[in-house]
């Protein structure tokens, strides 16, 4: 995600591809598609549309080459693509998941104590582990925006830097900083029939 | 005992907090305070990053490779193949517009070099160099100007927006019709392309409910497809048309 310049190999890909050559886009793709997977990956939290995602944005690179400035890297613009289309697949399913079935809101969550803690876990961390663990997980996880699992997933997980989550989101800092603390607040309150001890 | 907030502990768990060694020696004296704190770590433990499952390279080659098109210098692609296809027809239509583009065809070929050096972000435009080396119809140059001071405060406030910029919107989209059509006759396709897409992004300022959530999701479309930055190319264009002219 840094700013750095980019090497010889793609410069010279990119001029390739804009010379009519589209095979010489695979050595971007090579090089940037797993990366751009795993963070479409946090954001949709799931492979068939992270990989979804991960595609959209190369093919909307691909179409807006010409337009791209050289000087910074391939790797932050692409990720930055990645991350609209991400957000925009999440959204997608979200409306068509309302629009089919009972929204997630609506459904019965861990937070009103429908997981358990297995029975044997010395810790609420231990029992976190287990299959069940997941689900909680996950059901938590849907309990967020778009914007609030991206912001939080990308800073937690991917460790970016806020100021880079705020430009490729198009928010301030401080709305990107907002989303990722009101994030971490459902996390947590999602957690807490399960996690006894905590409040 | 001044307590700190949630958001202070989380921001401060996340090592994204100003106030940092003062959280930290509050923790050391504050039961009620180091119990939240601990919850808001534990939380983040628990949801640390998965494991991700590596894509299979070749087949997501195979299945993009089917997707790309030829991009060749004489496809002024500064506008995507999405933003073109409504073009093609009125191409075809107007013979006299494909020999504008001929005739101008070093200008476009220039034009696409200098495109290439600019930037994605909004600022730092250096691109000029007339997109055709038809006058600009003054109306149209007047309107692209309000566009872009919309389009600006739209995109750099917060929150919903207001019933004045909506207005301004709604004002704008039905003289930003007559504009495209002008753009057309007169064989300008890429500012005609440029105007059908501000048309788009205009009518959802329109039409969309005036919640802050919309708005957001405008601001990010609006910088995902470039559109501010093809205004300021066109009105930048336009500026240097008009030097050239008065000298
Ligand atoms: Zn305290």
């Amino acid at each position: 995600m840094s700013n750095r310049r980019m090497d010889r190999a793609e410069t010279e890909a990119i001029r390739e591809v804009l010379g009519g050559n589209r095979d010489a886009y695979r050595v971007l793709m090579d090089r940037h598609f797993s990366s751009v997977a795993r963070v479409a990956f946090r954001i949709t939290g799931n492979k068939e549309d992270a990989e979804e995602a991960a595609q959209e944005a190369f093919l909307r690179a691909y179409n807006k080459l010409p337009t791209f400035r050289q000087d910074s890297a391939f790797s932050t613009w692409i990720t930055r693509i990645a991350m609209n289309t991400s957000i925009n697949l999440v959204e997608r399913r979200k409306r068509d998941l309302s629009y089919h079935a009972p929204r997630i809101a609506d459904e019965p969550s861990a937070a009103d104590g429908t997981v358990r803690v297995a029975d044997g876990h010395a810790s609420p961390e231990g029992a976190l582990l287990s299959l069940e663990a997941a689900t909680l997980r996950h059901e938590a996880m849907a309990g967020l925006t778009p914007m609030e699992r991206a912001a939080f997933t990308l800073r937690h997980m991917e460790e970016i830097p806020m100021t880079e989550i705020a430009t490729a989101l198009n928010i301030t800092v401080n709305s990107a900083k907002q989303a990722v603390f009101r994030a971490v607040g459902k996390l947590r309150r999602s957690l807490a029939p399960v996690a006894g001890g905590l409040r | 005992m001044k307590h700190f907030s949630e958001d202070d502990l989380i921001a401060y768990q996340l090592h994204e907090s100003s106030d940092e060694s003062a959280i930290h020696r509050h923790l050391e004296e504050c039961k009620d305070c180091a119990a939240l704190s601990e919850s808001i770590a534990e939380t983040l433990r628990v949801f640390s990053a998965e494991p991700f499952p590596q894509p299979d390279l070749e087949h997501n080659w195979q299945r993009l490779r089917g997707n790309l098109s030829v991009l060749t210098p004489e496809h002024p692609s500064r506008l995507s193949i999405l933003r073109w296809h409504w073009a093609w027809p009125a191409i075809g239509l107007v013979a006299a517009a494909l020999i504008v583009m001929a005739g101008v065809g070093l200008h476009l070929h220039h034009e696409q070099r200098t495109k290439l050096h600019l930037a994605l972000d909004n600022h730092a435009i250096n691109g000029h160099g007339p997109l055709t080396t038809q006058p600009t119809d003054p109306a149209i140059a007047d309107h692209l100007d309000a566009a872009e001071r919309l389009l600006t405060e739209v995109n750099n406030s917060q929150g919903s927006l207001d019933q004045t910029t909506r207005e301004q919107a709604h004002t704008l989209l039905l003289k930003n019709a007559v504009y495209v059509h002008t753009a057309r006759d007169s064989g300008d396709v890429a500012e005609a392309a440029v105007l059908e897409n501000l048309g788009r992004v205009l009518t959802t300022l329109d039409n969309e409910p005036p919640t802050e959530r919309s708005a957001w999701r405008l601001r990010l479309e609006m910088n995902t497809n470039g559109l501010l930055l093809d205004i300021r190319i066109l009105r930048q264009n336009d500026d240097d048309k008009n030097q050239g002219a008065a000298q």
